[in-house]
């Protein structure tokens, strides 16, 4: 007998709050030269984490903005600088004509990858460590290093395998991330495997290859042709219109699986969670946050945060209560800075 | 006045939620379970208001003392009935906010201000074969553009006023290489290394030998200085602060601000070789009329309104230089010309042509 499933998250932050605090710290960023950032992501994310409610107990953020500031402060002096320095020093040598400069270029850049896979796990701890429900803190165990070294094999490996490796690849990443999480004292569980993903993923590459081998294949004969301008412009349009048909809607058939396997994959105190995500509403939240950041040239991206979590909280269920009563307050407080590391290599940050 | 409202309450140990009454006291608030029994005495001085639940449902009290633990009311008339003192709003200090920044902007300030000595002891930090490996590969690009111009005569010619301009110098700064290269810009450059590379525009230009040894000897001092190497690692740094700032890592910001700070820095490195240039030419018994003249000249294509020549960019305003170099304290006047007249006639046609 399944379990009557129960919807136990709500996200009732108003639009126009998110909005606000997004103008509020447009203002401050450019008074302070941007130094506001910080403070602005902590803002924003007490508002999105506090308009979220589970058991009608409200979800806290409890990190600072100084954390990030300090993380970012030590980052830069200690990672950034000296990455920086070696990298105009395989520019002299490669300027020079010195072999060492190429060797050296082809060590940085897969350092400088390493450390954005390593900084966005860290970031991931942070985040989880600042979050509390009910007073108890959530958490995130498992090795930044180790969690870095799979992402680096994924995004070597999928390019390799022409996309091929990605379901196999992003649910792998996605169990290590989900089976280290903590809530309390206790761990969740995450098996979600590629069951049902090749057969989506294998018409999201169809479309893909259809797609592609179309648009070059009318490039070449336009160019043989010898069209002018306009038609040029108005065969671009129909690409970009044809992407919309041809590549949104496989992508969003095939991401709609990914979060459905992942949700069913993953349990908490013997519990699973379901996620009805269907395809159409996937589309509209995707393409809406595309547009929201496009013409507020990001400044809104609060809003399209807002949006996720509200779409978030409405597909995903559990099929039981968990007995709250054992889960007991976690020891470990989290790191006492933070995401340095992505605030510094990945400047465009989440907010 | 003594009156329970029911509320939940999280201990902050486990994740349980329970039901409770909670009785507003004098000395603060007394949270008992249904059955009657005390959970939790919070005192008011601890009391810290936490935001009110959804909907209006009620507000939320936190204690400072148990930072984990949680109360929320349903009444939210409680707490302005039951508390004397309005409960602190939860705020995280602000000093350190303060503090951080006024410490992040001094960095930053500091750094701006230390940047061009920063910058002069990364060039002398940087080998001098390294250094010179970096100039001569720039140079080899720009000959890659455009024809480098060579003729026995001309270099010849070029290579005794190099020459007797370089006598100023230390001796381990006398060799350099001066290229010739066939381009319409009134300009020359100084390159990291010893790579100076005079444009035909600039022989064209210039009327006469004592000119051409002007500029010649205000690149040298560049050269001399190590300048070059400088203000390219100092554009690196510019490029790190704006980064710093902006957190924009793509570089957007930070091409510009590098154009707007890096030509604030460079005024002081012309001035220096403007002087040194003064220096140069007494040393090798040349008149500084000929250098003041060329700044006329300049001065004359700025006012006729045409293309601001390139030497100009980065360059304070002309007639300023060209009144510096007259005031200052002179040899003696009427030397004759640096070149013979065949000599500067092989220079000026070292392009071929004309």
């Amino acid at each position: 007998m399944t379990p009557e499933p129960i919807f136990p998250f709500r996200h009732h932050g108003r639009t126009g709050a998110a909005v606000r605090v997004a103008l509020v710290n447009l203002g401050l960023n450019i008074v302070t030269l941007s130094f506001w950032r910080f403070w602005g992501r902590t803002n924003v994310r007490r508002l999105l984490w506090g308009g979220t409610s589970v058991w009608d107990d409200p979800v806290e953020y409890t990190g600072l903005g100084g954390e990030l500031f300090k993380g970012f402060l030590l980052v830069l002096l200690v990672v950034y600088l000296p990455l920086l320095g070696l990298y105009g020093w395989a520019q002299v040598l490669i300027a020079a004509e010195d072999p060492r400069g190429g060797l050296m270029l082809a060590g940085l850049y897969p350092l400088t990858i390493f450390l954005i896979a390593v900084g966005g796990f860290r970031a991931r701890r942070y985040q989880l460590s600042r979050t509390l429900w009910r007073g108890i803190r959530g958490g995130q165990t498992g090795s930044a290093v180790g969690y870095a070294l799979r992402s680096m094999a994924v995004w070597v490996l999928v390019p390799l395998t022409l996309g091929w490796a990605l379901p196999w690849g992003e649910m792998m990443l996605a169990r290590y991330r989900l089976g280290h999480t903590t809530f309390g004292d206790r761990t969740f569980a995450c098996d979600a495997g590629v069951k049902g993903l090749y057969a989506r993923m294998a018409v999201m590459w169809l479309c893909g290859a259809v797609y592609l081998t179309l648009a070059v294949g009318f490039a070449v004969l336009l160019e043989q042709w010898g069209i002018e301008e306009e038609a040029g412009a108005f065969y671009l349009a129909m690409l970009a219109l044809g992407a919309v048909f041809v590549l949104v809607v496989p992508w969003a058939w095939y991401r709609a699986a990914v979060f459905t396997r992942l949700a069913a994959g993953t349990s908490f105190d013997g519990h699973r969670f379901t996620a009805q995500v269907r395809t159409w509403p996937l589309i509209r939240l995707v393409l809406g946050n595309a547009l929201i950041s496009l013409f507020s040239l990001g400044v809104l991206r609060p809003w399209a945060a807002q949006r996720t979590f509200r779409f978030t909280c409405s597909v995903m269920a559990v099929d039981g209560v968990p007995d709250f009563a054992a889960i007991h307050q976690s020891a470990d407080h989290g790191p006492s800075t933070g995401e340095g590391l992505v605030s510094v290599l990945d400047g465009a940050g989440e907010f | 006045m003594q009156s329970d409202r029911p509320g939940r309450f999280n201990d902050g140990r486990s994740a349980s939620s329970r039901k409770v009454m909670v009785r507003a006291m004098a000395t603060g608030v007394e949270i008992r379970g249904e059955d009657g029994f005390l959970i939790a005495v919070w005192k008011t001085d601890d009391l810290v208001a936490d935001g009110e639940l959804p909907d209006g449902k009620g507000v939320r009290l936190r204690c400072a003392a148990e930072p984990d633990a949680r109360l929320a009311i349903a009444d939210a008339v409680f707490v302005r009935e039951a508390l004397s003192v309005p409960p602190k709003r939860f705020r995280p200090v602000r000093w350190g906010l303060a503090a951080g920044l006024i410490l992040g902007a001094g960095v930053l300030i500091g750094l701006y201000l230390s940047l061009p000595d920063l910058s002069r002891l990364g060039a002398a930090m940087m080998p001098p074969q390294t250094e010179r490996a970096w100039g001569s590969q720039i140079a080899a690009g720009f000959e890659r553009q455009m024809r480098a111009c060579r003729s026995p005569a001309g270099s010849e010619a070029l290579a005794r006023l190099t020459d007797r301009l370089t006598a100023g110098l230390p001796p381990e700064r006398r060799a350099v290489t001066v290229r010739v290269l066939d381009g319409k810009v009134v300009n020359a450059l100084a390159l990291p290394g010893a790579e100076i590379i005079v444009f035909r525009g600039l022989i064209d230009e210039a009327g006469g030998p004592d000119e051409l040894a002007g500029v010649l000897a205000h690149e040298l001092t560049h050269v001399a200085e190590r300048h070059p190497a400088a203000a390219l690692i100092r554009g690196l740094g510019v490029g790190v602060i704006a980064t710093v700032i902006t957190g924009d890592a793509s570089g957007l910001v930070a091409s510009g601000l590098v154009t707007v700070m890096a030509s604030a820095y460079t005024r002081d490195d012309e001035a220096a070789a403007d002087r040194g240039a003064l220096a140069l030419l007494t040393r090798a018994g040349i008149g500084k009329d000929g250098f003041a003249a060329f700044f006329h000249r300049l001065e004359g294509r700025e006012a006729s309104g045409g293309l601001l020549p390139a030497w100009m960019s980065t360059h304070p305003d002309s007639k300023a230089r060209a009144e510096a170099v007259e005031t200052a304290t002179a040899a003696a006047k009427s030397l004759p010309p640096s070149l013979r007249d065949t000599e500067w006639q092989a220079i000026k046609a070292i392009c071929g042509g004309v």
